[in-house]
């Protein structure tokens, strides 16, 4: 299926879901992504590693490889990027900014040539922006098909403007815990 | 600023503040938490680095504590409410002031090595050092913090283990607000603790990182305080929880041993003076190195037209990350444990020795290499962390600094206790040969460095910083902000900082605050400096808790740094 075909279903899916989690507390399992799934973070903070652990608790088939390559989407159905700089985080893998961001380009490149949807999480909150943060999202971001992000993160609009703009369904809670229900709900 | 007019300056602030009514902030941080902000008492104070903990070592105080009563009452506090930066899995050093007696002596409860500490213990291991020094049962010191405020609570203290641990054991109970800072930190060090402490610890919320605004508990650490005043400090070192600790560290394939803890010592020891200008500073001898390092930089930048240059200019910036890049040639020659090792610390704090320092010190360049200081041997004698300050109506003072090394140490947490385990085996050098290298129950070299700066005989300033090896970089910044550029207590902690240091004789950058103007960072790259610029206000820099005494008009000043979440509270 062409992306742009997918994107379009995706959205109208989560569009639903969004309502249905509004209105609801059960949660929609409406599938949208496929399993199994790649994690890895933009940014090298440990919001990559609390989401597998949320990932875990959606009981989906995903695996978190810190320094992800093209090689590593071999066999993946999805490809969730994880928002979030961190200078220790990075300081302590050894990497500069530029190396990290020219990993993500590759592999959002190589995601694109595969056909493999990408979908955004930014779970840090508003501690979590900053420069580099907000770079990531605005460079990352557009290729997105769906993104799920904790409230405090966008509260200057920044994920609801590319969203909005880019037409990528957007779904925003409260905590982190409550990432869990969409993320369940976002895959078959 | 001509130093006669920001001494003026500094008079005047003073004297408006002190026209104004005296409306005591007890605990009621400024709104904007970064603007410069003096905490006012006339009778005690203490600042420390969590609005609760500041509270009990108040409350202590006003219930005829002394001192020393307060500090450890204030102590257990942030074990339970700030507990990834000290608590009784750490170690610390506390510098006393008997205002009686007109006495300064030192507490060093200092981790030790375990018995079976070799100098090679990392090296060969062979495999990513970092991991071995800082997350495995390897990275354990044996803790001091308990021995250590028992033995200040006996001697110089009034009060019971288990009345200092009573607000402690409260907040430990009752749980607080989660702040933007401790969310940040739990965030930074969520791979260690699900790693070592695992999902259903307390200190993961759920088995997620604690976000700003949710509540913390630790009823098991509650439970573990209850149990040391009851049985004693024994019960630590040689009961339960000393199996447990045991236990722990083996699990992480660490060496330490029941007889590791049953034969720890806290030890007193006779302070390091020296004079910077008009004041004379008491601090920590090593095995502590802030102190000393403090004394070095003050000695260098001592003759040097700091007021000529002004703040954080480029001379200014330049000579002093210079400074310090020879200080730490001498640091990583000379430091090591003072029981096994000599260091000359008569010869490191000499004028003399500045003044060499000094002259290799080009004001168009850096340095081309950063060689240590030699001296002769036959003239010495073989000899990430929290501050607290405290006064009380007598004029008794602690300055007591403490810490388990990284945020929430090694992540690792003696089964059902509740508190976590220091880090502190980091702190030795991974060169075998270093003097500082582990061998058997030696202290490895920390770079604390509370301290007491008197001014003709009264103490005047007290001081102490978290940050690691930015420590003694900071506290002088402090020091020098306040003596040479006239700035208020607090202005003094919030101003820029910046640092650098020399790592086998070569330059390492120069890291600044981003709030120093881009001019002066292009400036300092003309002169061959390397710029690495950190957040606004970065934690990398510590956190800074002062206290300024101004006996004529009995009113005690706390300043307390927003790079954390400190806070003064007097009365």
């Amino acid at each position: 299926m062409k992306l742009a075909w997918k994107k379009t279903i995706l959205s109208f899916l989560l569009a639903c879901f969004a309502v249905a989690s509004h209105s609801s507390t059960k949660q929609d399992a409406k599938t949208l992504f496929e399993q199994p799934a790649l994690i890895t973070s933009a940014g090298q903070s440990a919001d990559g590693l609390q989401a597998s652990v949320l990932a875990k608790r959606a009981e989906l088939r995903a695996e978190l490889v810190k320094f992800a390559s093209g090689k590593d989407l071999e066999n993946r159905k999805t490809l969730i990027l994880v928002l979030g700089a961190s200078m220790k985080g990075l300081g302590a893998a050894g990497i500069d900014t530029n190396k990290e961001k020219e990993r993500i380009a590759q592999l959002l490149a190589e995601a694109k040539k595969k056909n493999i949807p990408l979908l955004c999480l930014h779970i840090g909150g508003e501690a979590r922006r900053g420069q580099l943060t907000d770079e990531m999202i605005g460079d990352y971001l557009p290729s997105a098909q769906a993104a799920i992000v904790v409230k405090s993160g966008n509260k200057d609009g920044i994920f609801t403007k590319i969203c909005k703009d880019k037409h990528i369904p957007l779904i925003e809670v409260d905590k982190v815990l409550d990432v869990v229900g969409p993320l369940k709900a976002a895959f078959k | 600023m001509k130093r006669s007019a920001a001494w003026a300056v500094l008079i005047a602030a003073l004297f408006l503040s002190s026209c104004r009514p005296q409306k005591l902030q007890v605990s009621e941080p400024p709104q904007d938490r970064h603007a410069p902000f003096n905490y006012v008492g006339q009778k005690g104070m203490v600042v420390a680095a969590h609005p609760l903990a500041a509270r009990a070592g108040l409350d202590m105080l006003k219930q005829g504590g002394n001192a020393v009563d307060a500090a450890v009452a204030t102590a257990f506090a942030l074990n339970a409410a700030e507990p990834f930066a000290s608590g009784i899995g750490g170690g610390g050093f506390m510098v006393i002031y008997l205002a009686k007696p007109k006495k300064v002596t030192t507490v060093n409860f200092r981790e030790k090595a375990p018995a079976a500490a070799t100098p090679t213990m990392f090296t060969n291991k062979g495999e990513t050092l970092e991991q071995w020094r800082t997350e495995r049962g390897t990275a354990v010191g044996v803790p001091g913090m308990l021995a250590g405020w028992s033995y200040a609570l006996k001697k110089y203290g009034t009060r019971s283990l288990a009345e200092a641990a009573r607000k402690g054991i409260e907040i430990a109970d009752g749980g607080f607000t989660v702040s933007p800072t401790f969310s940040t930190i739990n965030k930074d060090e969520y791979e260690k603790l699900l790693k070592n402490a695992g999902e259903t610890t307390c200190y993961l919320n759920g088995g997620i990182a604690y976000e700003p605004g949710d509540t913390f508990k630790n009823p098991e650490l509650a439970k573990t305080l209850r149990l040391i005043t009851t049985k004693g400090i024994r019960e630590f070192y040689g009961g339960e929880i000393a199996q447990k600790i045991v236990a722990a560290v083996r699990a992480k394939e660490g060496i330490m041993t029941l007889k590791d803890l049953a034969a720890y010592e806290p030890e007193e020891m006779v302070p390091l003076e020296a004079t910077y200008k008009d004041f004379t500073i008491y601090t920590l001898p090593p095995p502590g190195s802030g102190g000393l390092h403090i004394l070095q930089l003050l000695n260098i930048v001592e003759a040097w037209p700091l007021e000529t240059w002004g703040h954080n200019t480029v001379a200014y910036i330049h000579h002093l990350s210079e400074a310090m890049r020879f200080i730490f040639a001498d640091r990583e020659h000379y430091l090591g444990d003072p029981d096994f090792v000599t260091i000359p610390v008569a010869g490191l704090v000499s004028k003399d020795h500045a003044r060499r320092i000094r002259e290799k010190i080009a004001s168009d360049k850096t340095a081309a290499v950063y060689p240590y200081g030699e001296f002769d041997p036959g003239q010495e004698k073989k000899e990430n962390t929290t501050h607290v300050c405290v006064i009380d109506k007598d004029g008794n003072i602690v300055s007591l600094t403490q810490s388990i090394n990284d945020f929430f140490g090694t992540g690792i947490v003696p089964d059902g206790t509740g508190f976590l385990l220091n880090d502190h085996m980091a702190d030795f050098s991974t060169n075998p040969k270093s003097p500082n290298a582990p061998h058997p129950s030696r202290r490895p070299v920390s770079s604390m460095g509370p301290l007491i700066m008197f001014k003709k005989g009264e103490p005047f300033l007290v001081l102490g910083s978290p940050g690691g090896t930015r420590i003694f970089s900071s506290l002088a910044q402090i020091i020098i902000n306040i003596v040479d550029f006239g700035m208020t207590l607090d202005e003094a902690i919030e101003a820029p900082r910046f640092f650098s240091y020399s790592v086998a004789g070569k330059p390492r950058p120069v890291s600044v605050e981003s709030r120093i103007p881009e001019a002066t960072l292009k400036a300092l790259e003309t002169l061959g400096h390397q710029i690495a610029v950190k957040e606004d206000y970065d934690k990398y820099f510590g956190g800074a808790q002062a206290l300024m005494i101004l006996k004529p008009k009995k009113i005690i000043l706390g300043g307390a740094d927003s790079r954390r979440d400190g806070v003064g509270a007097g009365y």
